[in-house]
């Protein structure tokens, strides 16, 4: 076993070790967390330590964890550069968030329970480590079980509130659904290929092109959309990631619905060889529905963490519109601009990761600070909570796809993964549907941008509208200095694209049919789609251009004497309260209407007292729940009275039941003997 | 250096071109409804005597109120670095492309719609969110009609884009006819023109962008005011260098930059009495029926598109 093979079996020692110490200290919360935390930030560092390894050399690093020598089963493991990428997206996330938990699991109720939220954070870190890692079907499945499993644990951290059991019980039912399916497509790839191993299974060679492989591909797709929260296999993600401790909330929506899209890389886009068109446009639409529901439903929302878990929804969406192109690409022979929606999609991955990590950090604080989620009841943070403010502000714009920041440079590439040597493309098809995915896109990031106006807006800036919101403090350095971290980066890959790209031209060239161009990276700050003129990004020197103005501007006020007086603001006479600032509701109204034909919002005005001297006025608003109430209804409703029928044959009789036993090994020996 | 230089005088020029626009622009409109209108200097004098007053500000509010404007002219005026506007090429046309572009004016809208939100006035709010249901709406339209001439040239980069343009010479073809009439639309929006917004008006049903700098004065609101009228120029620049290239200068020669910077300003004009026409011949639209223009705008690009790629 070579060194760096080493690093991985030493990171989990590491984190076992740790969690077992703070399950031993589970009686003092303090020690317990601070253990457990620790463990598996050290963790964290030393698997990034040999994902960095991967990327810099190339070479896949292979081991073993586990071997029972009588039965020759082995849990091994294969950092290859996909694997490797995936873990660097989660060690970055997971090292920060492990650091801003010491601090935020220790305030209010939640300190009691820490011990359970670290070891459990500790655990699902460690199962996400062990999912991109896996080399085989066994290894596999088992960590994504056990990462289900773990993640369920950990919606269900307030048991006390109803909506949280439930939440907890659609993700563990919607998470075994998608088990299921991918069960079923790996025993048919490997039935096919006789063997368990990723590397015979997945290469790509197993399945002729024909309804076996198409089957497989749909098997994987929906359990791998399942996991990634792509609509229409959503339902669970808005549900179960608000529910979780923030700290949790941050890990699931920044990395573990990733695993999805591992998975989807792994099988259904490089595993079952190669695409065809069809793949490809399915991928597309399901991520174009993705992104464009997403950001609609998250501008009505008004719940911080619901409104971010359906910004993952959005951005799930567009990395599978990345995925989707560079698949479409693919098949109609393209492989330069295949590569660039890879890495596009790619890129994405880890910018999500980052900006929604903080934006979760951030809103962790201030749902520790305000005591509420709705922010509605925020407001004026911005003077109590400057850092988190700023920060916030960070991921606000980065998620938004300003310039700049990070997101700006992943949907910069996905645009030009739609665009870039576009009357090249053969298919009719092609040449029609990238402009308008391109424009599909457009149209989500200004969304996208509508919905952190409000978000940022309404949450920190004006009045607080509430007593928590009046009363809140600044979070603890502990909880800052990961958030200025990621903030840091998001600026940082924003303005230095090159070294990230130069990385995933290597992650990109590395799956079977990707020929990234060398030219995409110009220079460490510059980078282009490919040869030739056709577009280019060199983010420092716009930056300068804008330093330049600000400077300007900044001459224009001293320039001018400037002045400054404060005074109230003017409240059209009356006097100027919380009561009567813009809300959320309000903000988000005109989209609303406009996109009605999406939300079909029903509205209830009622009066309370006599008719043209109403006492009160009651205002509902509701928009209508499509997928839940016209896919999964239905849906629900047959398996429950499916259930209802098959409780004829499970009556609790032990008799039947050993009859039924008897039935079946008979049925099968005599199958056998048949067919033998 | 010699780029440098290039850059800052092409944004000085627009910056000192931008308020003569808009006044020769109310100056029309007046001539139109047989009034006599504002000085044609107007937008310089306004200027002048905001920088002279005193910035009044909310008590309420914060740095986000101060970085608004600051970040939108900022970006407006990075903005004309990277647009050809008389010669053939862009001074930072290696950084960034439409997209590019898009993106700057985004962040500009996105920080002063968040400022707009900072005082607690409900006029904010309102135009805050006007402004970026708007824009989310015409984003859309803008790319489609950027995309369909792009493509066609071959490229995003503004600069490539018009020296092929100025190669091909003047196109009449259906597909960048539609497609010009989608960006004009968009422009119209974007600049907040009747009749998607009045920019003249200040009664709280009607205001877009007025409404969400309610609560502006002083340096700050001469800062709004500036950017605006530059991103209004620096929009229909865009517009005449796409699809009437003729006359941009192709080497840096005295005499042909000379020429090419008057028939700039002609194009410009020409454009700018087009906006007006469409100003006073149309009543503003109610807001919810913005959304009909706009997809007006992108059903044009759509059909540009097709009619050229399928």
């Amino acid at each position: 076993m070579s060194v760096p093979a080493a690093w991985l079996p030493t990171a989990l020692a590491l984190r076992l070790g740790s969690i077992a110490l703070a399950l031993a200290f589970a009686g003092r919360p303090r020690v317990s967390r601070w253990s457990a935390l620790a463990g598996s930030c050290l963790a964290s560092l030393v698997t990034g330590m040999l994902a960095v390894h991967v990327l810099a050399t190339g070479q896949t690093i292979q081991g073993e964890l586990l071997r029972h020598q009588a039965s020759g089963f082995s849990l091994g493991f294969a950092v290859d550069r996909l694997s490797a990428w995936f873990l660097i997206v989660l060690e970055l996330l997971a090292a920060a968030i492990a650091v801003y938990s010491v601090a935020y699991l220790g305030h209010g109720t939640l300190h009691r329970r820490s011990p359970f939220v670290s070891i459990g954070f500790s655990l699902l870190v460690g199962t996400v480590e062990m999912v991109f890692v896996a080399d085989g079907v066994i290894a596999f499945l088992f960590a994504w079980e056990l990462m289900a499993l773990v993640n369920a644990a950990l919606v269900t951290t307030e048991h006390e509130r109803r909506e949280t059991r439930r939440a907890a019980f659609l993700y563990l039912a919607m998470s075994h659904v998608a088990t299921g399916c991918l069960i079923a497509g790996f025993l048919l790839v490997a039935r096919a290929a006789s063997s368990l191993s990723f590397a015979h299974v997945l290469a790509g060679n197993v399945l002729a092109p024909g309804p076996g492989r198409t089957a497989a591909f749909l098997l994987f797709f929906a359990g791998f959309g399942v996991k990634a929260g792509m609509i229409p296999l959503h339902v669970w993600l808005p549900e179960a990631h608000p529910a979780a401790p923030t700290s949790i909330s941050a890990l699931m929506s920044g990395v573990v619905i990733k695993t999805g899209v591992y998975g989807l890389f792994r099988t259904c886009a490089f595993g079952l060889g190669p695409p065809p068109l069809s793949w490809g446009v399915l991928i597309l639409l399901c991520g174009g529905a993705s992104a464009i529901l997403g950001v609609l439903y998250a501008l009505v929302q008004h719940d911080l963490k619901r409104l971010l878990a359906y910004h993952s929804i959005e951005n799930i969406g567009i990395i599978l519109l990345g995925l989707g192109a560079g698949m479409m690409a693919l098949s109609a022979g393209r492989a330069e601009l295949a590569a660039v929606g890879i890495a596009a999609s790619l890129f994405h991955v880890l910018n999500h990761a980052l900006f929604k990590g903080l934006l979760f950090l951030s809103a962790g604080g201030v749902v520790s600070a305000t005591g509420t989620r709705q922010i509605e009841n925020m407001g004026g943070l911005a003077r109590r909570m400057p850092w988190t403010a700023l920060f916030f502000l960070v991921g606000a714009a980065a998620i938004s796809g300003l310039p700049l920041l990070n997101g700006f440079v992943s949907e910069w590439l996905l645009f030009q993964g739609f665009l870039f040597g576009f009357h090249l493309n053969s298919e009719a098809l092609v040449r029609f549907l990238f402009p308008v995915a391109a424009a599909l896109l457009a149209l989500t990031s200004a969304l996208a941008a509508a919905c952190f106006v409000k978000a940022f807006g309404i949450t920190f800036l004006a009045l607080p509208r509430a007593e928590g919101a009046e009363n809140a403090h600044e979070s603890p350095a502990l909880m800052l200095v990961p958030q200025g971290i990621l903030a840091g980066m998001c600026v940082l890959l924003g303005l230095a694209p090159g070294w990230t790209l130069r990385i995933l031209q290597g992650v990109a060239g590395s799956l079977p049919g990707i020929h990234p161009a060398p030219e995409m990276v110009r220079a460490w700050y510059a980078i282009a789609p490919g040869p030739g003129h056709f577009d280019h990004l060199a983010p420092p020197l716009v930056a300068v251009a804008v330093v330049v103005g600000v400077a300007l501007a900044a001459a224009l006020s001293l320039l001018a004497g400037y002045a400054v007086r404060r005074a109230p603001t003017w409240g059209c006479g009356g006097e100027l309260t919380a009561r009567t600032e813009y809300t959320a509701t309000a903000f988000s109204k005109p989209l609303m209407m406009i996109f009605r034909a999406v939300y079909r919002p029903t509205r209830n005005v009622e009066m309370v007292g006599e008719a043209h001297f109403p006492r009160e006025v009651r205002y509902r608003a509701e928009i209508e729940p499509t997928f839940e109430r016209y896919l999964y209804g239905p849906l629900t409703r047959g398996v429950l009275a499916l259930a209802e029928r098959m409780k004829v044959i499970q009556a609790g009789s032990l008799h039947a039941y050993l009859a039924y036993v008897i039935v079946l090994v008979l049925s099968l020996v005599l199958l056998l003997w048949w067919r033998g | 250096m010699k780029l440098l230089a290039f850059g800052i005088l092409q944004a000085a020029a627009m910056l000192a071109l931008a308020p003569l626009l808009r006044g020769a622009m109310k100056k029309m409109k007046a001539a139109f409804q047989s009034r006599q209108g504002p000085p044609l200097l107007q937008g310089y004098y306004d200027l002048a005597k905001l920088l002279r007053k005193e910035t009044v500000r909310s008590d309420v509010s914060c740095w986000v109120f101060v970085a608004g404007p600051r970040v939108y002219f900022a970006t407006a005026v990075a903005a004309t670095a990277l647009v050809p506007v008389a010669l053939a090429g862009a001074p930072l046309e290696d950084a960034g492309g439409i997209l590019m572009l898009v993106g700057l004016l985004a962040l500009g809208r996105f920080a002063l719609a968040a400022a707009a939100l900072d005082t607690g006035s409900p006029f904010g709010g309102m135009g805050s969110s006007r402004e970026m249901t708007v824009a989310a709406l015409a984003e859309p339209a803008l790319m489609l009609g950027l995309f369909t001439v792009a493509l066609w040239g071959g490229s995003l980069d503004l600069g490539d884009l018009v020296r092929a343009t100025v190669q091909r010479g003047l196109s009449a073809h259906p597909s960048d006819l539609l497609a010009a009439a989608a960006l004009f639309i968009v422009l119209i929006a974007e600049a907040g023109r009747v009749p998607v917004d009045n920019p003249a008006t200040h009664l709280e049903l009607t205001m877009i962008h007025e409404a969400m700098v309610l609560e502006y004065s002083g340096v700050d609101l001469a800062l709004i005011e500036w950017a605006s009228a530059l991103k209004e120029l620096l929009f229909m620049t865009v517009l005449v260098n796409l699809f009437m290239p003729l006359g941009l200068a192709q080497v840096m020669h005295v005499p042909l930059v000379v020429v090419a910077v008057f028939l700039y300003l002609a194009k410009v004009f020409l454009l700018s009495v087009g906006v007006t026409v469409v100003e006073v011949t149309n009543a503003k639209l109610r807001l919810f029926r913005v959304p009909e223009l706009m997809a007006a705008s992108l059903g044009l690009g759509f059909l540009a598109l097709a009619i050229r790629f399928l």
